[in-house]
């Protein structure tokens, strides 16, 4: 029989080194189970050099900025609830069971908006800890972070009660809130935990915020950072938005008074970051995202764009969920609003769909529209209602126009509009208009316990009117929340 | 399974005898038409005279004994057989089928090979052959009903779809559930691979005609030499290889017909414009609003209406042909095999498609007589090519999903507009409303299949080198070194064009490349040895490292510069990372096997092995398991022996095992750690917590029990295997839910919490009806009976809620099997006003206006059910499964069939949601029997457009749960074999024509595509969930076998 030597000679070859390898392999493969991550790090290390903690703080911010979040749903949310919009397509995955408020406790927006906020929440209360203790950066920057985190929290908390509980305006704050967290969980520990009261979680909120204020920075180097990061005016701003969802107008005055010292026009902030009204309001949306006028702006970039779908596809572009209702009801109707105003450039009627539509967030692929969450006009409106509410009604006017005159700078408002009994409903049309499409709109429903009206549909979503004694009127705790946490119904 | 191979002497000298009559034959392996070489051939009425079958099966046997007598013959792994002679003229033509089960036969098992005899824990084998000519991708697919405990259904039916197997059931719950697949002693991977809509199962690569044998460890005893992996069972796979003698050439070539079967029926453009209107008109008369009429047939410029049957354009009659080409042969010290193999097979769907080139090099070298060389090696590039089915899990609720596209897609609008464009929605790209006064958010598929493609495919390389040194008799030792490497790329491309569905981001194209790497490194030393001629004893340590590392890497690109481009090498404005992962996991094992035997009659094993992982938390890697089983062979008493003759019943033998194996094939190689990931926040570089560790993190344990009985009756004529096997599962990894207050990523962290059993009996039987030279009839069967319950979970009243798109379809709760249905509880249809009446939680009736509006039957308000209200509404594991096999031989003629069938669950028909759902989706005949009249009786309620809830559309409703028995005709098979006669002078040893129906028919009362379909692939938790999944085609194959 014939033999292929060579053949033989590599497989005996072979055979050695598996031998030689058997025994140091044996021997050789004690550390082989200690495998780590090369893509990401542990709790461990993260927090030990500075410009990991600088990369932890941005990530606060990032965590709020998740699909259902400041991506763009958020905003959505506070609008659709009402009757500025109509949904158009057949999409109930937008948003649309919160539009036609027939959502339960397992549509998907209840629950991802409430888990979304809580996560963004954990992961502040464990930033917190971390920074605390953290012997790599020097008290003024842990400050200046915990300034940060404490006015993310508060954001966060703001959202969920007004969202999720019950308006403190019902009741003072009388009824079941939503559970308050305020140590990092990273355990199974710690599942059930009984709702707090609306009006101790305003407690926290405002605690949270006074915090930010003393701690956080007056400003920072660019207009991107006093932009798109906190600083002490981005905290009192958000409060005169607290303060007026709790109906305390005189402490809304108080806080507008720090950043619009001013009795009369032109507003603007004197210390801080000088906020202030741009000329034009069409600069803030597409020309350039980082005026004074924008107090706090969650940015989106090429690379960073936004989770799910953007507000310009919602709104504007490629899919059109939402567009405005031209309907008597809707506010893009009101003869006030005058066809000269700037802010009209917002209304954009689409041929191919016949109807109008937001023309705020205009960018797609990628779409790259900043998302607002405060914008100076809505502290100078909040200020203005507030001031009315105490009397002020004289500053509450100055206000009022310096709003309206800003876009369209020959209206004048008529005297009715402006009496004392009916200042506030001016002021809160004037804000339906400056801020259509910016997400404020439910929130003003239910502070001032509105029913959410009635409206028309495109599409076969069959949207209902909700009254403050309906179930619907707020956003039900999820059953998710419900199935693991025992003392959520206590 | 290994048959004698090394025949020891084949040059027998002629028998001395003075003899009148030469008798001269020729003996073949039925299935391959092989000689056998070696088979003993005697004569039965004459003693001593016999002889064996030379290299080419060829044997000559003088006798004095005269015409007709009855030749027996007989060959070790093969079934004996009794030929009748009437005449010497002729060469006798004898064939013989290899027995499975006999006890001389020799199974594989966890580094080595057994004797079924000795062997005392739970196997099953199957014959290559079985899989090796059906027109399949993967050998798993063809496993269906063949081995009792198994069960076996492709996932979906689109091509290379993995498949869903449980061996003796769900034995784990966050875990993978998939049995280990070892290849000629090498562990490869078995899950889909791919990271877009092109299913990718990578055990196509491996050519189901290569396959010799392939042996399925069910039980802990048999396993747990496998140890950490092999909580779901292990499946052996034996490649051929060469027998020593004259080289054997075979081309085996085939080429098949598929189709889509049991598609329902859909409205046509004039049903579905009047019933959609209707139900808007009763919308409007519930609530006093305005609607419009928005439905419009839609007219072609001649006149004739828009009418379009959407599954024109989605399935097709696939067609496939594969060629396989193998050359085996060797001398007495070298054996090799070499094959190659080209597959090109199209599926039901248009655009999905497979191929695979694969080439094979087995050989093996026994170098002296103390060491023996065995190479192994598979190569394999191979394409995965399909749109997005809807069928890969979590794709149920795509808007591309073809599967449900083919179905609720508006009759009254085309795919194409009269210019011959595609009939698109100029502002969104979706399907164009047609006359429609209204828009949809769904694709057109004949757009998207010009417009996109995804795309799989692999560079795989499998082998192994392996020694034996046996320096002593008693002494063997034996090492491995294996690798299993796939290259995958996965591409998807959607064009700028409208229609493509990416259209708004300016088109896209995404290209990732993974890296697969398991090398396995294993040595064994063994000690064999026989005392006193009763004392056999064999012992086994060993060491097995295996080191697994991913590498996956990729970019999406947008906004194509031109609509030229389909590739990613074209010009795009941006390109952003994509699917980017690195891991590492490796295993260390120590092990240890004793087996002693007593008289040939007691059979005593223990196995003890220490695994570590790397996957678990430090200080909880290693893991301590192993098993004890015991056999006896009543048979073989002398008592046994005096009561019953050996033709009644024989080789009656009991097997009793106890083990412990452990479950750590954690999906996440770094699951233990807490962990950060870095991302953007506009510009800036962030840390965020990605992923919540546990610092316990250990392994999932299952004990199991195995009491087997086994015996032959009837002159062997009859084989029956009988099991009980208990599987308690301990430790289960479970992602255990955190309220989402907690704000842990995820909402859940692993932990070792629950516990789960399955309990059941397999029964197999084989019976040999006729076995002659003419008539060779073999029937067999299995069936297995299976109880599945959770015992504990995290608390005691928790449960776990799984999700089928976006809504919950499941849940596993203790007391349940797991992942049982679950969702509302629906009673009938209100027949006084067409509402559907629902059960809420507290067990009252309340009905659904289809508006939003709930009341009681009286008219009063009920609240609104939502997730509190649900119910479990059965189980969706099979309890019963099996299938039964009849093989019959005449005259060359084979007609083979095999039927599985599986029952005692319930299916969630989701996909009857889809095509009764009240939105602008178009649906099936069944609703035109919709209630219209007060007093009608019906289970289809008045049709109200938007209504959700009624139909299913966006809850599971007990109506659209039932019953999930079957029957199905797997194969059925006509082939012939040319005699040898007219071969003769030829070339050509043997020929083997065949046609063969795949999925011939199948028996049930489920009304959806088909009772076996899974939307959520090999999930656990969510079994028994048919969702917009697409269902298997039924195939014809014509197929030649050629022999040289």
């Amino acid at each position: 029989m014939r033999r292929n030597y060579l053949y033989k000679y590599i497989l005996s070859g072979a055979a050695r080194s598996i031998v030689i390898l058997s025994i140091l392999t044996v021997i050789g493969c004690s550390d082989e189970l200690e495998t780590t991550s090369k893509t990401s790090l542990s709790s461990a290390t993260v927090f030990s050099t500075e410009a990991r903690i600088e990369g932890l703080a941005n990530g606060l911010y990032k965590s709020l900025k998740t699909a259902n979040l400041y991506s763009g749903y958020l905003i959505l949310y506070g609008d659709l609830r009402a009757e500025d919009f109509v949904c158009r397509t057949e999409n109930a995955l937008t948003g649309g069971y919160v539009w036609s408020n027939t959502f339960t406790n397992t549509t998907g927006d209840i629950a991802n908006t409430w888990g979304q906020l809580y996560a963004a929440v954990n992961n502040i209360n464990t930033f917190i800890d971390g920074v605390s203790i953290s012997n790599v950066i020097s008290e003024a920057q842990k400050n200046h972070y915990l300034g940060e985190a404490y006015f993310l929290r508060g954001l966060a908390y703001y959202h969920l009660v007004t969202l999720y509980a019950t308006p403190y305006t019902k009741d003072d704050g009388a009824s079941k809130g939503i559970p308050l967290r305020l140590l990092a969980e990273n355990s199974s520990e710690h599942n059930d935990l009984e709702r707090s009261s609306v009006s101790d979680v305003y407690k926290q909120i405002i605690q949270d915020l006074d915090n930010a204020e003393r701690l956080l920075p007056e400003s920072y180097e660019t207009n991107l950072l006093n932009t798109t990061r906190a600083h002490r005016n981005t905290a009192i701003a958000l409060k005169t938005r607290v303060y007026l969802s709790k109906g305390e107008y005189t402490k809304v005055v108080d806080e507008a008074k720090k950043i619009v010292p001013q009795t009369a026009a032109p507003f603007s902030a004197t210390s801080g970051v000088h906020s202030a009204l741009q000329e034009d309001i069409t600069t803030v949306f597409g020309g350039n995202y980082t005026t004074t006028e924008s107090i706090l702006s969650f940015p989106m970039t090429s690379s960073d764009t936004p989770l799910g779908v953007s507000l310009s596809e919602t709104f504007y572009a490629n899919r059109i969920d939402y567009v405005l209702n031209s309907s008597e009801t809707g506010i893009i109707s009101d003869k006030s609003w005058r066809e000269n105003d700037r802010r009209r450039s917002f209304v954009v009627f689409n041929q191919n769909i016949g109807q109008n539509t937001l023309a705020k967030y205009k960018k797609v692929s990628p779409s790259v529209d900043y998302v607002p969450a405060i914008r100076y006009s809505e502290v100078l409106l909040n200020y203005a209602e507030a001031s009315a509410s105490t009397g002020n009604v004289a500053l509450a006017v100055q206000l009022l126009q310096a709003v309206r005159h800003r876009s369209d700078d020959t209206y004048e408002f008529s005297a009715d509009d402006l009496a004392a009994g009916q200042i506030i409903s001016t002021i809160a049309k004037e804000k339906r208009i400056e801020l259509l499409g910016e997400g404020l709109r439910a929130n003003d429903i239910l502070r001032k316990l509105e029913t959410f009206p009635s409206k028309p549909t495109l599409s076969s979503m069959n949207p209902i009117s909700v009254s403050p004694n309906d179930d619907n009127y707020i956003f039900p705790i999820p059953n998710s929340e419900i199935q693991t946490n025992s003392l959520i119904n206590k | 399974m290994k048959k004698g191979l090394f025949i020891i002497g084949f040059a027998i000298a002629p028998l001395l005898a003075a003899a009148q009559n030469l008798i001269t034959g020729h003996i073949t392996d039925v299935r391959t038409g092989e000689p056998l070489i070696g088979a003993s051939v005697i004569v039965k009425s004459e003693k001593g005279r016999g002889v064996v079958s030379d290299i080419d099966g060829n044997f000559k046997l003088q006798t004095k004994v005269e015409a007709p007598l009855t030749l027996r013959v007989e060959f070790v792994g093969y079934r004996a057989l009794d030929v009748d002679v009437y005449d010497f003229e002729e060469p006798v033509e004898i064939t013989l089928r290899e027995n499975y089960n006999s006890l001389s036969e020799v199974v594989v098992v966890g580094y080595g090979t057994q004797s079924r005899k000795e062997f005392t824990g739970s196997i099953s084998s199957i014959n290559g052959a079985d899989v090796s000519q059906r027109p399949i991708q993967s050998f798993d697919q063809a496993l269906a009903g063949h081995a009792a405990g198994v069960s076996l259904a492709a996932s979906n039916g689109q091509l290379n779809a993995p498949s869903v197997i449980r061996i003796r059931g769900v034995n784990s719950i966050s875990l993978s559930s998939l049995p280990l697949f070892v290849i000629d002693g090498v562990p490869v991977y078995s899950d889909d691979i791919s990271t877009n809509s092109a299913a990718n199962n990578p055990l196509s690569d491996i050519n189901p005609s290569d396959i010799e044998s392939i042996d399925i460890l069910k039980d802990a005893a048999s396993t747990a030499i496998y140890g950490s992996r092999a909580a779901g069972g292990v499946i052996l796979v034996t490649t051929k290889k060469g027998r020593s003698g004259r080289a054997v050439t075979h081309y085996n070539g085939w080429v098949s017909f598929t189709n889509a079967v049991r598609l329902p029926e859909m409205l046509n453009a004039e049903q579905y414009t009047a019933l959609k209107n209707e139900a808007i008109t009763n919308a409007n008369n519930i609530d006093g609003g305005n609607r419009s009429l928005v439905y419009q047939l839609q007219k072609n410029s001649d006149g004739s209406i828009v009418d379009t049957d959407w599954k024109d354009y989605v399935y097709r009659t696939g067609i496939s042909h594969n060629h396989n080409i193998d050359i085996s042969g060797g001398t007495e010290n070298i054996t090799y095999y070499f094959s190659v193999n080209y597959s090109n097979q199209q599926g039901i769907f248009q655009g999905n498609n497979f191929e695979r080139k694969g080439i094979r090099f087995n050989a093996e070298d026994r170098i002296t007589n103390w060491l023996t060389l065995s190479l192994n090696s598979n190569y394999s590039s191979s394409f995965n090519e399909s749109p997005d089915t809807g069928s890969r899990p979590g794709s149920s609720m795509s808007s591309y999903g073809v599967t449900r596209l083919a179905l609720v897609l508006p009759p009254n609008v085309g795919a194409y507009n009269e210019d011959g464009t595609f009939n698109v929605n100029p502002v969104s790209g979706t399907l164009g409303s047609g006359a429609n006064n209204s828009s949809f958010p769904l694709y057109n598929p004949e757009a998207r299949l010009a417009l996109t493609s995804n795309t799989s495919d692999n560079s795989h390389f499998i082998g192994n080198i392996k020694f034996v040194l046996r320096p002593v008799k008693q002494i063997t030792w034996t090492g491995q070194y294996s690798l299993d490497r796939i290259n995958n790329e996965s591409t998807s491309f959607a064009s700028t064009q409208l229609g493509s569905g990416a259209s708004s981001s300016g088109g896209s194209v995404t290209n990732i490349t993974s890296r697969f790497i398991n090398e396995d490194f294993n040595t064994t030393l063994g000690y064999d040895d026989i005392f006193g001629k009763l004392h056999k004893i064999s012992l086994l340590v060993g060491f097995d490292y295996q080191h697994n590392t991913t590498n996956f890497w990729g970019a999406r690109a947008t906004k194509e510069s031109d609509d030229f481009f389909r590739y990613y090498q074209g010009g795009w404005a941006n390109v952003v990372a994509t699917g980017n992962q690195i891991g590492e996991r490796n295993y260390i094992s120590y092990f240890f096997r004793a087996s002693y035997t007593l008289s040939d009659r007691y059979f005593l094993t223990t196995n003890f092995r220490r695994d570590g992982n790397s996957a678990l938390a430090k200080n909880h890697k290693y893991g301590n398991f192993g098993g004890l089983s015991f056999g006896w062979l009543i048979s073989d008493e002398p008592f046994f022996k005096h009561a019953l003759s050996k033709d009644a019943i024989s080789n009656l033998k009991l097997n009793a095992s106890w083990g412990r194996v452990g479950n750590g094939n954690i999906t996440n190689d770094y699951s233990s750690f807490s962990l950060y990931s870095s991302s953007l926040y506009g510009d800036a570089s962030t840390w965020d917590i990605s992923q919540q560790g546990n610092d316990n993190l250990s392994w999932e344990t299952s004990s199991q029990t195995n009491i087997g009985l086994s015996f032959d009756a009837f002159k062997d004529r009859l084989h029956v295997e009988l099991a009980y096997f208990n599987n308690n599962v301990d430790d289960l990894i479970l992602s255990v839910p955190q309220s989402p207050s907690k704000g842990i990523v995820g909402n859940s962290i692993l932990s070792n919490v629950g516990s789960m059993y399955n309990r059941g009996v397999e029964f197999s039987l084989n019976y040999q009806v006729l076995n002659n030279k003419e008539w060779k009839w073999n029937v067999s069967t299995n069936f297995t009976y299976l109880k599945n319950e959770v015992t504990a979970l995290s608390g005691d009243e928790s449960a776990i809620i799984s999700y089928t798109g976006s809504g919950s379809t499941n849940i596993t709760k203790i007391g349940y099997s797991v992942g049982s249905l679950y969702g509302l509880k629906t009673l009938r249809v209100n027949p006084e006003n067409g509402q559907r009446v629902f059960l809420n939680g507290a067990g009252e009736e309340v009905q659904y206006n289809g508006l939003g509006k709930w009341t009681y039957l009286d008219g009063r308000t009920a609240k609104a059910l939502s997730g509190d209200d649900y119910y479990v509404l059965g189980n969706a594991l099979p309890k019963w499964y099996g299938g039964i096999i009849s093989n019959t031989e005449w005259r060359g003629f084979e007609l083979n069939f095999s039927f599985s069938f599986a029952g005692g669950n319930k299916i969630m028909n989701r996909s009857k949601s889809t095509i009764t759902d009240q939105i602008f989706f178009n649906n099936s005949t069944e609703v035109l029997d919709r209630w219209t009249t007060p007093g009608q009786d019906t289970n289809i309620p008045r049709l109200v457009t938007g209504d959700r809830y009624s139909f299913g559309g966006s809850v599971p409703i007990s109506e659209h749960v039932e019953n999930g028995d079957f029957l199905r005709l797997q194969n059925i098979t006509l082939a012939y074999n040319l005699p040898k006669k007219v071969l003769n002078n030829v070339f050509i040893k043997g020929v083997r024509i065949y046609g063969q129906i795949d999925n011939a028919f199948i028996l049930t009362g489920y009304s959806g595509v088909d009772p076996e379909l899974s939307a959520n692939g090999n999930s656990n938790t969510t079994p028994g969930v048919d969702y917009n999944t697409g269902g298997y085609g039924r195939t014809f194959t014509f197929g030649l076998n050629l022999t040289f």
